[in-house]
């Protein structure tokens, strides 16, 4: 066994290994790439309908580890509906906002709670988000996407859009909201 | 950990061993006692036992005066503590969101060494 360990081969194999946790734990922890599928965030990512082509785009955990996300943001969440699954959606409104919500929503105006976030896609008609089920918990956020990297012709950085005509900053009283409406 | 499984778990200064396997596969049943991200503070974790899965048909509260009943929805589950009299759980924030839970508390490490099985025994009906 000693043997195995004072070859220098070995060695060198050895100390290359030691890189693989590094590794793991930066995909895992701090940046990573995904592909987007689906046409949620159109015009965003996937312009095109071609189902054959994926955007590639870049995840910073890091980030959401540290809780830094802002309204407009770009993030990947996983499902409330479906656990395996992880969605792209952009973050309309943080807790203590009110959004006029979109028609699959029973209620007109939501009140976000405490800890959750109200999620859209950027195409509306496409998107199953927080329209269809409602505000989620913050802890389902998963990365923020940052940038485009595929295809070179969009690479660079996600656009953040905010939705001001539709969301009432910091407002969480119905009845102020319902006297501006 | 707070008082809310307080006969199964003490209040302050418990170890609890945990493994994340049983949650990935979806392998998580009933009365499965899981340490969950607390959906009203992304910081925090709870731990909770299961006490619904998808597509169960359950009582929000009995001790109310109107009880409500609500079908859990689909990839979610219904947390309590084991301390209803004062447990934060489901009863307040509605079905937790699957992917929330972070692990499956399997053993209780001090102040003394044991398993944690799950708690639900089938009720046999008198006859």
């Amino acid at each position: 066994m000693s043997k195995f360990f004072h070859n220098p081969k070995a060695q060198y194999i050895l100390r290359k290994l030691g890189w693989v946790p590094v590794f793991a734990f930066f995909v895992d922890h701090v940046y990573s790439v995904a592909s987007v599928n689906g046409r949620s965030m159109q015009p965003t990512f996937n312009p095109d309908s071609n189902k054959l082509r994926h955007d590639i785009v870049l995840l910073n955990r890091w980030a959401i580890a540290w809780r830094k996300y802002e309204i407009g943001d770009v993030v990947t969440l996983w499902s409330p509906f479906d656990p395996d699954l992880l969605i792209t959606k952009r973050i309309i409104a943080l807790e203590g906002d009110t959004v006029i919500t979109l028609p699959p929503y029973p209620d007109k105006l939501v009140n976000v709670p405490k800890g959750y976030c109200w999620v859209e896609g950027d195409e509306n008609f496409h998107s199953k988000d927080s329209n269809s089920f409602g505000p989620v918990p913050l802890g389902l956020i998963n990365a923020k996407v940052t940038h485009i990297i595929w295809p070179l012709s969009r690479f660079g950085k996600v656009p953040i859009i905010t939705r001001p005509g539709r969301v009432f900053y910091g407002v969480s009283n119905f009845s102020v909201v319902g006297n501006i409406v | 950990m707070g008082p809310s499984m307080l006969p199964t778990f003490n209040e302050i200064g418990d170890v609890v061993a945990q493994e994340h396997i049983s949650p990935r596969l979806g392998l998580l049943e009933i009365g499965d006692v899981v340490v969950c991200v607390s959906p009203t503070t992304p910081g925090r974790s709870v731990c909770k036992r299961i006490l619904g899965m998808p597509g169960d048909y359950i009582c929000v509260d009995p001790t109310e005066r109107n009880r409500r009943y609500l079908t859990v929805p689909r990839g979610h589950v219904w947390l309590q503590g084991d301390n209803m009299s004062n447990s934060t759980d489901s009863r307040s924030y509605g079905p937790v969101p699957y992917a929330l839970i972070r692990g499956r508390v399997f053993a209780k490490l001090w102040p003394e060494l044991r398993w944690i099985k799950n708690g639900m025994a089938p009720i046999s009906e008198p006859k």
